[in-house]
C-alpha cells in the first residue's frame, strides 16, 4: 500500500513542507511577498539609478486596470488548462473502462 | 521571471527576439507534420500545455519573501521535444503580455529564451543524460522538470545582468544580485513541481502508456516495467 503510492506521499510531504516554509516565514511578517517580477523590476530600476515609473514600455501594452481583473485573467489562464486536463484523462479513463483491468485506475 | 515591458534596451530585445525565432517556426513546423501524421498525440500535447497553463498562472510565495511562478515545461519537452514546447511556452507567455500586462511584445523575445526554450533546453539535456540508464523513469521526470523550471529563472537573471551590468563588478556582480532574486525564489518551487509532474507521469503511464511508447519517451520495456510494477503492487 504504502509503496504503491510512494510517489503521492513523496508529493504530498513536498508541498507541505513547501506551505510550513511559508508560514515560517510569512510569521515574520516584514515580507510583503510582491512578485520576484517586480522585485527584479525594482533592481533593474536601482542598477540604471532611475525609478520604475519612469521606465516606459517600448511597446504600448494594455494593463490591468485592477488586481480584480488580473486575478480574474489569471483564474481564467488557469481554468482553461484545468479544463482541458480533465477532459483528457476523462477520454483516457473513458477509454480505458472498455479494456480489461480499468479497476487499477480506480483504486 | 518575466523581464515586464520597457525593462530591457531595444537593442537586447532584438538579440533574444532573433534567438527565439528559429526555435518557435521550428517548433510550428513540427507541431504541424506531427498532427498531419497522428491525432492521438493531440491528447497528450493538451495534457502538456495544460500544465505550462495552470503552472505558470500559480504565483507561490517562497522562503525569500517574494512570490514566483513554477514553468511546466518539463513533462512537455520529455514528451515532445524543446521545438513544440518552445510553441506551447509562447503562446502562455503572449497570453500573458497582451493581456495581463505580465512581460510585454518587446521583452517577449527574452522571456521566451528563457522559459520555453532555455529551461526546456537545459531539461532536455537531462533528459537524454539519464534516458537510458537504469535511473527510475520518476527520478528522470522529476529532475527534468526541476532542472527545467530552475533553468529557466537563471536565464532571466542572466538577460537581465547582461543588459544592466553593475557599475562596480560588472556582468558577474549584477547577476549575483537577479540570481538571489529569481533563482532562490525558485528553488521550492522547482522541488515541488518536479514532484507534482513526476506524479502526473505515473498516472499518464498508467492510462496511455501506449502514447508514451509510440513517442519513444523511454523505451517501451521500461515503461512497461513501471506499468507492471504499479499493477502487480495494487494486486497484493
Amino acid at each position: 500500500m504504502i509503496r504503491n503510492h510512494a510517489l503521492e506521499i513523496i508529493t504530498l510531504i513536498a508541498i507541505l513542507a513547501f506551505i510550513s516554509i511559508f508560514l515560517v516565514v510569512s510569521a515574520g511578517g516584514t515580507h510583503a511577498f510582491s512578485g520576484s517580477d517586480d522585485v527584479g523590476s525594482q533592481k533593474v530600476a536601482e542598477l540604471t539609478g532611475v525609478s520604475v515609473d519612469s521606465i516606459k514600455p517600448l511597446i504600448p501594452q494594455y494593463v490591468p486596470p485592477s488586481p480584480e481583473i488580473e486575478s480574474t485573467l489569471f483564474a481564467l489562464q488557469a481554468a482553461a488548462g484545468g479544463i482541458v486536463l480533465g477532459l483528457v484523462f476523462g477520454y483516457w479513463l473513458g477509454q480505458r473502462k472498455t479494456a480489461p483491468g480499468y479497476l487499477c485506475l480506480i483504486t | 521571471m518575466h523581464i515586464m515591458e520597457g525593462f530591457l534596451p531595444w537593442q537586447w530585445c532584438l538579440l533574444w527576439w532573433i534567438i527565439a525565432m528559429p526555435f518557435v517556426i521550428l517548433g510550428t513546423f513540427e507541431l504541424r507534420a506531427m498532427i498531419r501524421k497522428d491525432r492521438e498525440y493531440m491528447p497528450l500535447l493538451g495534457v502538456c500545455g495544460a500544465f505550462i497553463f495552470i503552472l505558470s498562472a500559480l504565483k507561490l510565495p517562497s522562503v525569500t519573501g517574494s512570490c514566483s511562478h513554477p514553468t511546466g515545461t518539463g513533462l512537455s519537452t520529455m514528451c515532445f521535444g524543446v521545438f513544440i514546447t518552445s510553441v506551447v511556452g509562447g503562446i502562455v507567455l503572449l497570453f500573458q503580455a497582451l493581456l495581463l500586462a505580465h512581460g510585454g511584445l518587446s521583452t517577449l523575445g527574452a522571456n521566451m529564451v528563457s522559459m520555453a526554450i532555455g529551461g526546456p533546453l537545459a531539461g532536455y539535456a537531462i533528459y537524454r543524460l539519464l534516458k537510458n540508464t537504469p535511473v527510475n523513469i520518476y527520478i528522470t521526470v522529476f529532475l527534468v522538470t526541476a532542472v527545467a523550471d530552475l533553468v529557466t529563472y537563471i536565464i532571466t537573471s542572466m538577460e537581465l545582468a547582461l543588459a544592466y551590468p553593475a557599475q562596480d563588478g560588472g556582468v558577474l556582480a549584477s547577476f549575483v544580485a537577479f540570481f538571489v532574486i529569481f533563482a532562490i525564489t525558485q528553488i521550492p518551487l522547482a522541488i515541488v513541481e518536479g514532484c507534482v509532474l513526476a506524479l502526473v507521469f505515473k498516472y499518464i503511464v498508467q492510462m496511455k502508456p501506449e502514447i508514451l511508447e509510440k513517442l519513444n519517451v523511454f523505451s517501451p520495456e521500461r515503461i512497461e516495467k513501471a506499468r507492471l510494477a504499479q499493477e502487480s503492487s495494487e494486486k497484493l
